[in-house]
């Protein structure tokens, strides 16, 4: 009699028999195969007619779910897509085009104990709250201090990873919010180690700029969706105007400017460096751990953008634009949080940084969605999946050359309201690299 | 455990070492001046204390060993907000005002929401404006600090580095010395899996579950909490494969304790008992003074690819018995306790407290060299005594056994018994019962030793030309004619080559010795 046990992420094959899955760990003396290939090793056993006894799943026990969600037409044909697929695969959305409904209908309609995993802690307190209003049952969290595992559980990538060991044998469905996070080296193992024969990935950019994504289907499914931006703008998402907008730096800031950057580029010149790629840049910053010049050169480069992207002149430009649209709902993004604080505190504007206390978040957010506030600024923790009330005006004041990034803040602004044209302005540097980094942030928004 | 940015090693040839700070006059001085900046800042902001920090980088000390310093010193340290108002609350006044008023684009207009915001609240607008973001981690103040001396500062930078490391480590590979229950608990309580081989010392591979399918890091920081529990031991040694991240190699990562122990020094950990029950058993079983050496935590028995560590080990004469007491149990626990014990070669005895199951036993059978001794309120250690006699019997039979079947060349003209056993491990009595029944070809068994039968023709040529004159001579004489050839017991030689002794009174120096035929005349 073969005994199937999960044993810490893994599974054990306690028997004689050897299963196609199965591999000879001969630190245990005994079979051992991949908790992600349950399914199939119970397929097998199956057909083979070999006698078992399962004592894999330790399920929390099911609830009854009332179903609110209604679905719009091509969230329902995702949802159709994914079943037709096995009940598995990866749906490609734009933000705000409602992929929870169809995840929640996902898990309404399998009706199994469900993990849903997303990438930060406030994500998990806008998907309970989503469970609780459209499926009528009390979501668990693993996460933040917090183990409480419910028939619908919503974890972080952190805490599914971390706890695989012990989560890995709970649920039956697996949802990946934001799934191109899961291709991480480390993450990608919540994968393999968790037995769910049912998945769903959910994202607006499957992509990665290092191909990663490609590991993706074998563990989670095919993409079986996927709907554009420009598909689905003016239709079911709002109309959106790009508008950019150039300063010149101040002479003194000029002049610090190019001082920092020839430190930079004369270091390159020596040593004959060409930064080109990515893994070109990894291959200097490892560079800079050995070579102290290496280092100066890389904090002299680093001073010259803050520079650019700290200009005095687009704080001045910031402030005419915050005139501009005070009747409108603004966001401001910058990529240092130093610029979040120093604008938070020149025009007295609520700041949202990863340091600012969650219940002082929930409450800066729920007073923007209810029109008190006008505006908020933020560095990069808004970039993604964070629940932000509708917004009308996006302005950016600094960032990276990361494609995602553009999407994700240009959806932000898109939640479809009647009559409303989301307006995105960017405000950068003239003469300085920020033109670059402008120029390859806007190179492929629609693919997405 | 250091943010990864602040690790710094050396690579080269796809071996990888930590920049362990070795305690230079320099070293020692950047540890000192931080945990001087560190005191002398109690009471004020953490930004003022960081410009120290970053001003020390500025002076040439490398900034991944400065910071490091500092975040092993902020973790000694207690950081709050000492701000009389509540931050949270005051930005929300503030935040309030700007939005119904507009976003000040101008100073002035900007002075006016603070303005209001202060006369509301109470304080100036100068205050308001200095507590708005008290609470950032920048702006907090150091309460109070733990400080420790430059030597211990620098050791633990030096464990942390290691640590650190080894978060990308997909192996550890250990031995030690000393410290076994608490390595391999801890080894079991951090999901890991190990598996235990004898080749001189133990050596033990640390890996997890999914170890088996993937080169994975997964296990990279129970690893690391790990290692303070191996270099606790007196002597270690560590070696681990780290996945190195900028190039996706495979690199080796080796240290032990003769060269790196006076970098990594850990605290060392005490070794308890587990229970009251084993420490009653040890302390009444040495009282017995029994002649067996008893040893608590001893070297771990290899059961497999595992190991097992008794609670004791008793020895004496080159027998060993390992002994584990059971606490509470179920049978299925006994079970498995005995399917483990009998994968061992060694000998063990366990000791069960029958009041203590906790469910009906079904008969257990004993296998191999497994004795189970069950008891209900305190080890009888009468019947411990006679298991322990029993097994050196048995013990010593079987040498013996083995001794016989075996034919062994001596080169030495003489071999004591006792030497033998001690070069060979085996029992002094059994030597001799296996020797003296069956001489080796060419010797002659004695009481102590085994002597060749050419060594004892010389000896008797060269005693019998010492008598030739008198027919006799003196003890002492006999003695050190025998004794300059090496050789001790002295008497049972002269027995074997056939002399008498005669004693008169109770001295050597008067007793004679006389040819056995002579004296029978």
């Amino acid at each position: 009699m073969l005994r199937l046990r999960f044993d810490r992420g893994t599974l054990r094959l306690d028997g004689d028999v050897a299963t196609p899955y199965g591999k000879w760990d001969s630190r245990i003396g005994g079979y051992r195969a991949k908790a992600f290939n349950y399914a199939d090793v119970l397929d097998y056993l199956k057909s083979s007619g070999v006698k078992y006894v399962d004592e894999v799943l330790a399920p929390p026990p099911l609830e009854r779910l009332s179903d609110a969600v209604n679905l719009r037409g091509y969230q329902q044909e995702a949802l159709n897509r994914w079943r037709s697929a096995g009940y598995r695969g990866i749906l490609v959305l734009p933000t705000a085009a409602g992929k929870t409904f169809i995840a929640l209908k996902a898990i309404s309609l399998l009706n199994v104990q469900s993990l849903i995993v997303v990438p930060t802690l406030d994500l998990i307190d806008q998907w309970r709250k989503r469970v609780k209003s459209l499926l009528g049952v009390d979501a668990g969290a693993v996460g933040g201090g917090e183990c409480d595992v419910r028939m619908v559980t919503v974890s972080t990538y952190d805490s599914a990873y971390t706890q695989a060991e012990q989560l890995g044998n709970r649920f039956l469905l697996v949802v990946f919010d934001e799934v191109h996070h899961l291709a991480s080296p480390g993450y990608i193992q919540i994968a393999e180690m968790y037995v769910a024969p049912y998945r769903m990935g959910l994202t607006a950019t499957l992509e990665r700029g290092d191909q990663r994504h490609l590991l993706l289907p074998p563990l989670v499914g095919d993409v079986v969706y996927t709907a554009r931006v420009d598909e689905l703008a003016g239709k079911h998402l709002a109309p959106y105007v790009y508008e950019r907008l150039t300063v010149e730096l101040t002479p003194e800031e000029q002049r610090v400017y190019d001082a920092e950057m020839s430190v930079f580029k004369d270091y390159l010149r020596e040593k004959k460096i060409v930064l080109k790629t990515a893994a070109d840049f990894q291959k200097f910053i490892m560079a800079t751990g050995r070579d102290p010049r290496a280092r100066e050169a890389l904090l002299a480069r680093n001073r010259a953008f803050k520079v650019a992207l700290n200009s005095e002149a687009k704080l001045s430009l910031l402030a005419q634009k915050l005139d501009a649209y005070r009747r409108e709902r603004v966001l401001i993004f910058t990529l240092h949080n130093d610029l979040v604080y120093a604008i938070s505190r020149r025009f007295l504007i609520p700041a949202v940084t990863y340091q600012t206390p969650r219940e002082e978040r929930r409450e800066i957010l729920h007073k923007f969605a209810a029109g008190e506030y006008r505006a908020i600024v933020t560095s990069q923790v808004l970039d993604e999946g964070v629940d932000v009330p509708e917004a009308s005006v996006g302005l950016v004041l600094s960032g990276t050359g990361s494609t995602r990034e553009y999407i994700q803040r240009l959806g932000r602004l898109l939640r479809k309201v009647e009559g409303k044209t989301a307006r995105l302005v960017e405000i950068i540097s003239k003469e300085t690299v920020e033109v670059g980094i402008s120029r390859r942030r806007r190179l492929k928004p629609r693919e997405a | 455990m250091l943010p990864s940015e602040l690790l710094a090693v050396w690579k080269r040839k796809g071996e990888v070492m930590p920049k362990y700070a070795k305690p230079t006059p320099g070293a020692l001085e950047a540890a000192a001046t931080l945990i001087e900046a560190y005191q002398a800042h109690v009471g004020e902001k953490k930004k003022v204390l960081k410009a120290v920090v970053s001003g020390l980088e500025d002076e040439g000390y490398e900034y991944r060993f400065v910071r490091g310093l500092a975040f092993i010193l902020d973790r000694r340290s207690l950081f709050k907000c000492t701000s009389k108002v509540n931050p949270i609350e005051l930005r929300r006044r503030v935040f309030h005002a700007a939005s119904t008023q507009g976003y000040p684009a101008k100073a002035e207009k900007r002075r006016q929401i603070l303005l209001q915001v202060a006369a509301e609240a109470g304080m100036t607008p100068e205050a308001v404006d200095e507590y708005l973001y008290a609470d950032l981690d920048s702006e907090l103040t150091l309460e109070k600090f733990t400080p420790l001396t430059p030597h211990e500062l620098l050791s633990a930078y030096n464990l942390s580095l290691t640590q650190t490391l080894l978060f990308d480590a997909t192996e550890l590979i250990f031995t030690a010395a000393g410290n076994w229950q608490n390595i391999l608990h801890a080894v079991k309580k951090l999901g890991l899996i190990y598996e235990a081989e004898r080749a001189g010392d133990f050596i033990f591979r640390i890996t997890g579950p999914v170890s088996l399918f993937k080169l994975t890091k997964k296990y990279g920081t129970s690893l690391a909490k790990l290692l303070p529990h191996i270099t606790a031991s007196p002597f270690w040694q560590v070696e681990a494969k780290i996945l190195w991240k900028y190039t996706n190699e495979l690199c080796t990562f080796k240290a032990d304790s003769r060269k790196h122990g006076a970098l990594l020094k850990t605290e060392s950990v005490d070794t308890q008992y587990d229970s009251t029950v084993e420490e009653d058993f040890a302390l009444r079983f040495q009282a017995l003074k029994s002649g067996w050496s008893l040893k608590r935590e001893p070297e771990p028995v290899l059961a497999g690819k595992h190991v097992l560590i008794p609670d004791f080990s008793l020895e004496k004469h080159g027998v060993k018995v390992y002994v584990e007491i059971v606490g509470f149990w179920t049978a299925e626990y006994l079970k498995r306790k005995i399917e483990k014990l009998s994968k061992t070669e060694a000998r063990i005895l366990l000791l069960v407290n029958e009041s203590l199951a906790c469910e009906k036993l079904s008969a257990l059978t004993k296998q191999g060299a497994l004795e189970i001794l069950y008891y209900t309120r305190r080890v009888p250690l009468n019947k411990v005594l006679q298991y322990l006699e029993q097994a050196s019997q048995t013990v010593k039979s079987r040498q013996v056994e083995l001794l016989k079947s075996l034919t062994i060349r001596f080169t030495e003209p003489v071999v004591a018994y006792e030497d033998f056993a001690a070069q060979t491990g085996l029992s002094p009595e059994a030597v001799r019962e296996a020797l003296t029944s069956k001489p080796p070809e060419g010797y002659v068994a004695l009481h102590n030793a085994i002597i060749s039968e050419e060594k004892l023709m010389q000896l008797t040529e060269q005693i019998d030309a010492a008598m030739a004159p008198t027919g006799k001579l003196p003890l002492p004489e006999a003695e050190r004619i025998i004794e300059q050839e090496g050789i001790k017991d002295a008497t049972s030689i002269l027995e074997a080559a056939g002399y008498k002794i005669k004693w008169h009174g109770i001295t050597a120096e008067k007793a004679e010795v006389h040819r056995a035929s002579d004296h029978e005349k």
